[in-house]
This record gives C-alpha cells, sequence and structure tokens, in this order.
C-alpha cells in the first residue's frame, strides 16, 4: 500500500480504487463496464451497416462495379496484421496475469507495430484513391476502367468516358446517356463493325445556351482490346501494360466497350425482332496516353458502318452457341467468354450512377474503423509506458485485459469489412 | 482526487457539501452527489433557457400574423425550445442528475462505479450544451430538434444556420448519455449491498436500469446519425443528399432508432420515480412490484420496435407502417400495467399531500392522457390525419413535460432535503405544484382541439378560427412559466432560509434515507441497515417532517456478528449492510417478545456524536423518539417496561446472539439468491 494512498484498505495493488470492496470487485466492475462500452460500439457501426446493407439491396449493380476499385491485396494483408495483433493483444493479457512483465512489454510492442502497419497501408490505399478521384459524393471523379480490373489514372489513359448514367428508379434502370457517343448505328463489338468505326474528338463550344462543334481530329487508332488480348486472366498490372504500354500503339485511341449493366436495353423490341437496324448495346470509349487528358470541353463521337445482313442481337451477353449456330452472320464470331470475363467486359464502361456511394460507405466505414484504431494505438501506448513502469500485477491487469478486448472488437469489424468490401462479386 | 480529500474517522465526517470548498474541489470532484448536484443546476439552469424559448413562441402565437418575431426567428424559437428541453433537460433530468445523486445511496454504495467516467460524463453534457446553446450566437438553429435531412444538409437546398455546430452539441452530449447509462448499468450490477436481490431493489433503480440498457444501446446510433450528417455536411458524401444518391428517409430512421427509446430514456425513469412517491406518500407497499420491475425493463425493450410509427407518412412501405402499428399499442401494455398498479398502490392507502405527492398525483392525470392520445396516433388511419398537426405536439407534451417533468419536479422535491439538508417552503410548493398542472392542461388541452381540427405544427402563422385556442394555450404557458420560475426561486432559497431537513423526511423506507442530511461523502456515516423493501410498519412519524425507524440506530456491530466481531469501529468506506430481520409482532411469542427490542436502542450519545452540531436538538428529538418508540413498540410486543433504558439495554443485549444468526444466515441466502 502506498503512501498517496493512505488508507490501509490491505488491497494487493495501489491502484485498486478506494469505493471497491477489492481487487476482484474493480476488475469485475471493469469487466462488465468493457462489455457494455463495446455493445455500445456494435450498435455505433451498426447503422452504417445498415445502410450498406440498404444500398447493396437497392443498387446492386453499382457494388458489382465499384468493387474491384478495392485492392484485394492491401485489403487480405491489413487482414492477416490486424488478426495477429488481437493474438499479441490476448497473449499481453495472460503476461500480465503471469507477472511478465518482459512479455507483457513485447507483446504490447507488437500489437502496436501491427496497428501502425495497419494504418500505413491504409494510407497508401487512401491516398491512392484520392489521387484517382474515387471518392465519395460529388467528389468522385474517375476515369473509367479499361482493363477491367484496376482503374487507369488519370495522368496516364483515362478513358475520358465519365458517369452520364441517368438512372431511373423508379423503373430501376439507367434511362440515358450511358456512353457519351450516341452516334453509332450499330455494335461495334463485332470485329466487322470495329473495322468500318470513325471515331473523332469533338471540340465542343458553348453559344449562348447550347453546346456546338467547334472542330473536330480524328482519332486513327485503335486500342487492342485489353480483354482479348490479354484474356480474363489478366492480372491489373498485365492489362495495364497490354493497354498503355506493352501494345505499343499510340495515343489517343479508341476501342468498342460493352455497356455497363445499368444501361438500358436501347433496341426496340419490334425492331430486334423484325431485324431492323439495333441501336447498339455498346460504344466506343476513348483512351489516352501518358500526359493527356481528354478536357471537358471534348466530345467522342463515333460512327460505325452496318456490314451486310447483319442481326444485332438483343443482348450483346446474349450470344449463345444457338445464335452462332445460325451462321446468319457474315462476319467472324467473337470469341466465347466465360461468365467471368464477360462480367469484366461490363464493368469497363461508365460507372453506374452514384457509384460514389459505394466509396461514401466504403470511407465512412474504414474510416471510422481507422479512428477506433488509431484510438487503440493510442491506449496501447498508454499501457505499455505503464508496463514498463510495472504497474500491472496479477492483481491488477483490467487496464490491458478491457484494452485487448477492445482491440477484439476493433479487429472483428475488419473481419466484417474485408469481405463486404473487398470480396463482392 | 477525492481519495485525498477524505477525513478520515468514523462518525466524525462532515456532509459533501462541506467535506472540501472551493470551486476547483467542485470542478474536479469526483463524487456522484456533486457531480448530480452539478448536473441539477445545469438542467434547471437549460430549463429556464428552454422555458424562455417556449413562452416566447406561445407569446408569438398569441395572435395571426407576426406578433413578435418574424418567421424565420419563429423557426429558430421552436428548434432550439424543442432541442434544449429533450437533450438539455429531460432526457438527462432524472438518470443523470437525480439517478447520479440518489442511486449509489439507494444502493447503499459509497459511489457510483465509475467515478471518473462520470466526471467525464458531466463535462461531454457541458460541452456539448455549450454547442447547442452556442449556435444561437452563429445564427441559431432552425431545423426543428429532429434534424431531418435535406434540410439540414445546409448547401443549396437546407438551412443557413450552422448545423455543425448543434449537431457537434448533439454528438458530445449522446456520449454523455451512453457513459452515464454505463456507469449505472455497472452500479446496478456491481454495487448491490449482500441481501439487496434483484427483487428487493427500490423501483426507481429498477428505472434507471431500463433506462440506461436504453442510454447503451440507442444512443450509439444517434452517434453515428449525426456524425454522419455531420461529414454530409461538411464533405457532401451523399449518404442522406438525394441528389447524391443518398435517401434522406434513412436519416429518419436511424434518428427514431435512436429517439423513439429516447422517449422512454425520458419517461421510464419518471415512473422510477413515481412509483416510490406514491408508495411513500400512500404508506402503502407498492402494489404489484415485479411487475412494474418487468414493465420498466419490457418498455424497454419494447422501445427498440416502434420507431416506425414517426414515419408513416414518410413513405414507408404499408405492410413496415401495419407492423410498426401493432407494435405501438403493445407499449401500452407495460404502460397500462403500471398506472393500475400505481392506482392500486393509493386504494386505501394512508395518502398524504406533501409536495411531492401532490406532482406524483397530477403525473398520473397526465400520462394517463398522453398515453391514451399516443394511441389514437398509433392508428394509422387517424395519424394520416393528425401527422404534424398540434395534436402531435399536444401527445407528446404531456409526455415529455407533463408526465416527465412533473416527475423530475416531484423527484427534485422528494430527495431535495436528502442532498442539500434543507426543506424548501411547503406552502408555495403545493401553490406551484397546483399552478403547474393547471397551466400544463390550459396549455396542452386546447391544441388537442385544435390539432384535431387541422391546425399543423410549427407554423408561424394560423387560421383566425385557431385563435382562441392559441390565446388559452399561451395564457396557460404563462402560467406555467410563472409557477416554475417561482418553483425554482424558493428551491434555491432554500440553500439559505430552509429548515434543516431530518434525516428521513418524508418516511420513506428505501436506504438513502438512513444515509445522514446531507450525506457524507462516502453517503454512510456507518453501515445502512437493509429493511425489506416499500415495508412502512416500522417507520414512526416523530414529528413534522420527521420519521425515524424503530431502532434506527441499530448497529450490527452490537451483535457479536461473526465476521466482523473483532472489527474496528466500522469503516465508512466498506458499508457492509447488515439485514434487519423484519419485525413481525404476530410471529413473536410473548416470551420472546425481546427480539423487538434490539431495535429499541436509540443510544443518545451515537446520535450526538453523528450529529455534533445539532446535538441540542438531536438531544431533545430523541427523547421524543424513545418515547414514542416505545409506545409502539410496547403495543406491539407487549414488552412490559419499554420505558426502562436498563431493562431495555439487557434485554437488548441477551438478544443480539440469536438475532445476529438469523441475520447472517439471512445474509447468506441473500446472496445465494442475489448470485443466482
Amino acid at each position: 500500500v502506498s503512501a498517496d494512498h493512505g488508507h490501509g484498505h490491505g488491497h494487493g495493488s495501489r491502484f485498486i480504487q478506494h469505493h471497491y470492496d477489492d481487487a476482484q470487485h474493480q476488475f469485475d466492475s471493469g469487466k462488465l463496464g468493457i462489455w457494455l462500452f463495446l455493445a455500445q460500439e456494435v450498435l455505433f457501426f451498426s447503422a452504417l451497416f445498415v445502410a450498406y446493407i440498404l444500398y447493396r439491396y437497392h443498387h446492386p449493380e453499382i457494388y458489382s462495379y465499384a468493387h474491384k476499385y478495392l485492392d484485394v491485396k492491401f485489403g487480405a494483408i491489413n487482414t492477416a496484421v490486424l488478426i495477429f495483433s488481437s493474438l499479441t493483444a490476448a497473449w499481453a493479457v495472460r503476461c500480465a496475469q503471469l507477472n511478465q512483465r518482459k512479455g507483457l512489454i513485447f507483446c504490447l510492442v507488437v500489437t502496436i507495430v501491427c496497428a501502425f502497419t495497419f494504418m500505413g497501408i491504409k494510407y497508401v490505399e487512401y491516398s491512392h484513391k484520392i489521387h484517382e478521384g474515387i471518392l465519395f459524393g460529388n467528389k468522385f471523379d474517375p476515369c473509367v476502367s479499361s482493363g477491367g480490373a484496376e482503374l487507369l489514372t488519370k495522368k496516364n489513359h483515362c478513358a475520358g468516358a465519365k458517369s452520364t448514367v441517368k438512372w431511373d428508379f423508379g423503373a430501376k434502370k439507367a434511362t440515358e446517356g450511358c456512353f457519351e457517343v450516341s452516334a453509332l448505328d450499330h455494335a461495334p463489338l463485332d470485329e466487322g463493325i470495329q473495322a468500318k468505326c470513325t471515331v473523332h474528338a469533338l471540340k465542343m463550344a458553348q453559344r449562348g445556351t447550347e453546346w456546338v462543334e467547334a472542330g473536330r481530329t480524328k482519332i486513327e487508332h485503335q486500342c487492342p482490346d485489353p480483354v482479348l488480348t490479354a484474356g480474363h486472366h489478366a492480372t491489373p498490372a498485365a492489362g495495364h501494360e497490354a493497354g498503355g504500354h506493352g501494345g505499343g500503339h499510340k495515343f489517343p485511341c479508341w476501342r468498342p466497350a460493352v455497356q455497363p449493366a445499368v444501361c438500358p436495353d436501347l433496341t426496340p423490341a419490334a425492331e430486334a425482332q423484325a431485324g431492323g437496324a439495333a441501336k447498339p448495346q455498346a460504344g466506343i470509349i476513348v483512351e489516352y496516353g501518358d500526359h493527356e487528358e481528354r478536357g471537358d470541353d471534348v466530345r467522342i463521337k463515333a460512327e460505325c458502318e452496318a456490314p451486310p445482313k447483319i442481326v444485332a442481337p438483343a443482348d450483346p451477353y446474349a450470344e449463345t452457341a444457338q445464335k452462332l449456330a445460325v451462321g446468319q452472320s457474315s462476319i467472324k464470331p467473337r470469341e466465347a467468354m466465360d461468365p467471368h470475363t464477360l462480367k469484366e467486359r461490363e464493368s469497363m464502361g461508365p460507372p453506374p450512377e452514384h457509384t460514389s456511394m459505394f466509396f461514401t460507405i466504403y470511407f465512412a466505414m474504414t474510416g471510422l474503423h481507422g479512428i477506433h484504431v488509431l484510438f487503440g494505438i493510442g491506449v496501447f501506448i498508454w499501457l505499455l509506458i505503464r508496463a514498463v513502469k510495472g504497474h500491472f500485477t496479477p492483481d491488477y491487469f483490467g487496464p490491458v485485459d478491457f484494452a485487448a478486448l477492445y482491440w477484439h472488437i476493433v479487429d472483428l469489424i475488419w473481419i466484417f469489412l474485408f469481405p463486404l468490401l473487398y470480396l463482392i462479386h | 482526487m477525492a481519495a485525498k480529500q477524505r477525513i478520515h474517522g468514523p462518525y466524525k465526517e462532515p456532509n459533501y457539501l462541506e467535506v472540501t470548498k472551493g470551486l476547483k474541489s467542485w470542478m474536479l470532484t469526483l463524487d456522484h452527489k456533486r457531480i448530480g448536484m452539478m448536473y441539477l443546476f445545469g438542467i434547471l439552469f437549460s430549463l429556464i433557457i428552454g422555458g424562455a424559448f417556449a413562452l416566447l413562441l406561445r407569446t408569438e402565437l398569441w395572435s395571426t400574423g407576426e406578433t413578435i418575431v418574424g418567421q424565420d426567428t419563429y423557426n429558430q424559437f421552436f428548434t432550439l425550445h424543442g432541442a434544449v428541453m429533450v437533450f438539455l433537460v429531460i432526457i438527462p433530468g432524472i438518470p443523470a442528475a437525480l439517478g447520479n445523486i440518489i442511486l449509489p445511496i439507494q444502493l447503499g454504495a459509497p459511489d457510483v462505479a465509475f467515478p471518473k467516467l462520470n466526471l467525464a460524463s458531466f463535462y461531454l453534457w457541458t460541452t456539448g450544451a455549450l454547442c447547442l446553446v452556442g449556435a444561437v450566437p452563429f445564427g441559431g438553429l432552425d431545423t426543428g430538434w429532429t434534424l431531418y435531412t435535406p434540410y439540414s444538409l445546409g448547401g443549396d437546398v437546407g438551412t443557413k444556420t450552422p448545423v455543425l455546430i448543434a449537431v457537434a452539441g448533439v454528438f458530445l452530449l449522446g456520449f454523455s448519455s451512453i457513459f452515464t447509462g454505463l456507469n449505472m448499468l455497472v452500479t446496478i450490477h456491481k454495487f448491490r449491498p449482500q441481501g439487496m436481490s434483484w427483487f428487493s431493489m427500490p423501483l426507481n433503480v429498477w428505472a434507471i436500469y431500463a433506462t440506461a440498457i436504453m442510454q447503451v444501446l440507442a444512443t450509439p446510433v444517434l452517434g453515428i446519425t449525426v456524425l454522419l450528417l455531420a461529414v454530409e455536411h461538411i464533405g457532401h458524401i451523399g449518404i442522406f443528399d438525394p441528389r447524391l444518391g443518398g435517401d434522406p428517409v434513412l436519416f429518419q430512421h436511424f434518428f427514431w432508432f435512436y429517439s423513439h427509446p429516447a422517449v422512454y430514456i425520458m419517461i421510464i425513469p419518471a415512473m422510477g420515480v413515481i412509483s416510490e412517491i406514491l408508495s411513500t406518500f400512500s404508506r402503502k407497499p407498492i402494489f404489484g412490484y415485479r411487475f412494474i420491475a418487468y414493465s420498466s425493463v419490457s418498455l424497454a425493450l419494447l422501445s427498440f420496435l416502434v420507431w416506425g410509427h414517426h414515419m408513416f407518412v414518410s413513405g414507408q412501405s404499408r405492410l413496415a407502417n401495419m407492423v410498426f402499428s401493432a407494435l405501438t399499442f403493445t407499449v401500452g401494455i407495460p404502460a397500462a400495467i403500471k398506472v393500475f398498479n400505481w392506482v392500486s398502490t393509493l386504494y386505501k392507502g394512508d395518502i398524504r399531500l406533501k409536495v411531492p405527492m401532490i406532482y406524483a398525483l397530477s403525473f398520473l392525470l397526465l400520462f394517463l392522457i398522453g398515453g391514451l392520445t399516443g394511441l389514437f396516433l398509433g392508428i394509422l388511419s387517424v395519424d394520416v390525419h393528425l401527422h404534424d398537426t398540434y395534436f402531435v405536439v399536444a401527445h407528446f407534451h404531456y409526455v415529455m413535460m407533463g408526465s416527465t417533468l412533473v416527475a423530475f419536479l416531484a423527484a427534485l422535491h422528494h430527495w431535495w432535503p436528502k442532498f442539500t439538508g434543507r426543506m424548501f417552503n411547503e406552502g408555495l410548493g403545493k401553490v406551484c405544484a397546483l399552478g403547474v398542472f393547471f397551466g400544463f392542461n390550459l396549455t396542452f388541452l386546447p391544441q388537442f382541439v385544435m390539432g384535431a381540427r387541422g391546425m399543423p405544427r410549427r407554423y408561424w402563422d394560423y387560421d383566425p378560427q385557431y385563435t382562441i385556442y392559441h390565446q388559452l394555450s399561451t395564457i396557460g404557458a404563462f402560467v406555467l412559466g410563472i409557477s416554475l420560475f417561482i418553483t425554482v426561486c424558493y428551491l434555491m432559497a432554500s440553500f439559505w432560509t430552509g429548515k434543516k431537513a431530518t434525516r428521513n423526511p418524508w418516511g420513506s423506507s428505501s436506504l438513502e434515507w438512513q444515509a445522514p442530511t446531507p450525506p457524507t461523502l462516502y453517503n454512510f456515516e456507518k453501515p445502512p441497515v437493509l429493511h425489506e423493501i416499500y415495508n412502512y410498519d416500522d417507520l414512526v412519524e416523530v414529528g413534522e417532517n420527521d420519521w425515524e425507524r424503530i431502532g434506527e440506530n441499530y448497529d450490527p456491530d452490537d451483535h457479536g456478528d461473526d465476521h466482523d466481531h473483532d472489527a474496528k469501529p466500522p469503516d465508512p468506506e466498506e458499508p457492509k449492510i447488515a439485514v434487519a430481520k423484519k419485525i413481525d409482532p404476530d410471529a413473536v411469542p410473548a416470551d420472546q417478545g425481546p427480539k423487538a427490542a434490539t431495535a429499541v436502542e436509540p443510544p443518545s450519545a451515537k446520535v450526538k456524536l453523528e450529529e455534533p452540531a445539532i446535538a441540542d436538538e438531536a438531544e431533545a428529538k430523541v427523547k421524543a423518539t424513545s418515547d414514542a418508540i416505545a409506545k409502539e413498540v410496547a403495543a406491539r410486543t407487549e414488552l412490559p417496561s419499554a420505558s426502562d433504558p436498563d431493562a431495555q439495554a439487557v434485554v437488548g443485549e441477551t438478544l443480539s446472539e440469536t438475532e445476529a444468526k438469523a441475520a447472517t444466515k439471512d445474509e447468506d441466502k441473500a446472496k445465494k439468491d442475489g448470485e443466482s
């Protein structure tokens, strides 16, 4: 019993507060307290999980489109780091219980290092997103993906197709503007058509309230199709190279792309059945070189000629063996794609409207979680200082136990966040 | 540090108000009573601010068109009235202020479980309150206290007022409430004395327990909601902004997921204190103890399931509306259980119309009206007509103000003597209690009528047909306001002019009345004796506002209690609570009559030691007390010479052995009960 707590209580540790019966009473009270605090934490996060569920239920296309912006690799490393730090945190409790001061200090240090590692990786992820304009709300301003797996940086080759999709909430589908180009008469995915497309970059100028063309530049080159050239096994880096530096083609270049899933089937049903001129389900996007960027006043216009006697499918993905078997087309059929590749192609177009909502939820959830990690770092540093001073004894190790519990819930929340945000398919 | 401040030695401790002096000793105190007192003054101050806004509102509505202020100012008035009253007055009113002061003493505990957290909660509250009220110089707040999006998002569609400051305030106030609830839950779980099982706790403790569950589980949702609102406000993240794909109705869901339980955070503690007061002033055990206890907890659980009834016309699905409507009606069951039990408690009671009792009876009537009109609003078809009309305003004021604030006043008057050591002016108290009751009804009954006739809430102007109702309402508001103002004045005046209060002025049976008045730093100068809850048989009125228990000075150490036999003077830090055997004259055979006489031991010497300052008064009182007690005991036990002090002492001595054994046994049993 130390001098500054002089009313002889017979408590083992000097950190037993006067209003508790004994060390056990203090520990039990603290334990109940921290459990209630954790319950509070769960409820604190619950609103975000509810928001996640609601938006995912109403807009699944946003989630399946946007998840690829997140890097599974970083998420997985962070998961492992956090789980390991939970282990060391629990071990620290055991060391405190057994009065192993060195072990306690070691475990606390490892936990703190893990927490910093987690935050470091988060920093890399966040700064990447900030750099690329993959943010929330009206700050969401990315280039569209051209590889299907990775978002190309703006400064490299921004495909120039920002989202203009208009979303009809009542009908739950996009109504217009899936591609900026509107002059396509035929599905440009078919090779025969691709060959006959003329793509122009139109420089627009404002006259009064209207935008009018002030000049045009023809885009001569055609980019290699990243999916077809690299195949669906393409890693992001491989796709990047194929589309960017490895391909050896010149920028700007154009290539056909499929509309994202939310885009409407613009083919009037009657026309499709009658075999008339169908509206395209795909468009043209333009990729720019390393140091170029498409100006906001530049529109892409593409015109493609129809091959003779072609029936454009109402749904480009429904291009089945059966249809090919009919053999109506004079064009060489496209390589059949498995569903995964098809999905990848789908997400090559501009993002569906309000894709930013995914990032709102991503940043809200991971940000709040990150704040909790930061708070945990503070707590563990405080514990470390106390452990070095030798405050913790088998009689008094409550704070280590409570901090470890807190750390477990921070870990647990991440274990939910990782699959919900990174592993969507 | 409270630990360093305490003065050692039993029976010599000054009360908690005087134990240390100076501003710092209050600002950094860890004593639950001082923290509670600071809350109380903060809350009373907020009540005056909120009330002032209410009177300004009512004045503006005296006539159609502009009476005193313009439309924008009016919007700020009703917003700040609502926000201040909800977040600063009625939510913390009973749990944080009175709960803090009273709950640990009711448990016989020296403090709450986490005194530092308690102080932190208070400063969160203070900072939050300053933010909320601080929004006024920055342009006020005009979103309504509900902060509905998208209006609260600001920008080009929303308000121009500084939502952010107010929202920061609400966030801090929320966490203050969470930590208070957490503290109360742990205190109730871990600081119940040996022998006090869950079902021998005062109902006030049960009510605060139920409240704390909601504070801990519902408030975090408010926290995250206003946090998201703030982030939306700053960063336009789009979660509530429909232009960015967000859903403004989601805000309503989140908000009411908290704010409906919040309504119960307001009303359940009120029900707790009403249970205490009705029983005390009817001199009858509470009727249906377990039902009242369970109904508090079931109200707390149901409160999480009915938030959707605030949104019947917000575009919820028809199915959701029906489910929420049905669940809303189930709330009526526990509420009705309470009312029936209270009325049964009054039945054939020896009712004493003291000030707390007048408030408690007002509560019964007002809560009845408030509760039943709630059922009207739970009916889907009726709600479509009544939604956002003055009918709703009147309904929730009957519950929040007519019930909660009136119960807060009842509790304030009930415990005021205990924690200030002073009696208030009872005559004025009764007049004001009636003023509050009539003023309140005059204010809000006309609002039911005009609401049913279609007067929408929150409107600055109105059709001339409603003039008469608005004017009646305004008159009532001023009667109410003046009554409340006088109440605050005479309560404050009691510090200087009030008579010194006795240990147990109302003859209540729970543990706090065994503590000195005002309590010492660690509440009890000696371990309190646990008696059967709500049993008033042993309490005798020995003077005006002065009750004593037969054997008030029952001392467990005199019994040769096994484990404490060798103990030095009882350590006030660890009050071990002795279990007093209930005195049951019928069960005591004549030859064992002295059993009751153990309790009859009014050692005047001890009384002197306890309250040296008022030794003379005490001596006189002790004489009166011992006479009264002796009479009572003689009547009950046919003790031959109860007035002979020597005989008493001898008898007391012989009895102590058997009594102590019985007590130990009971204690063990109770302990087992508690554990199981």
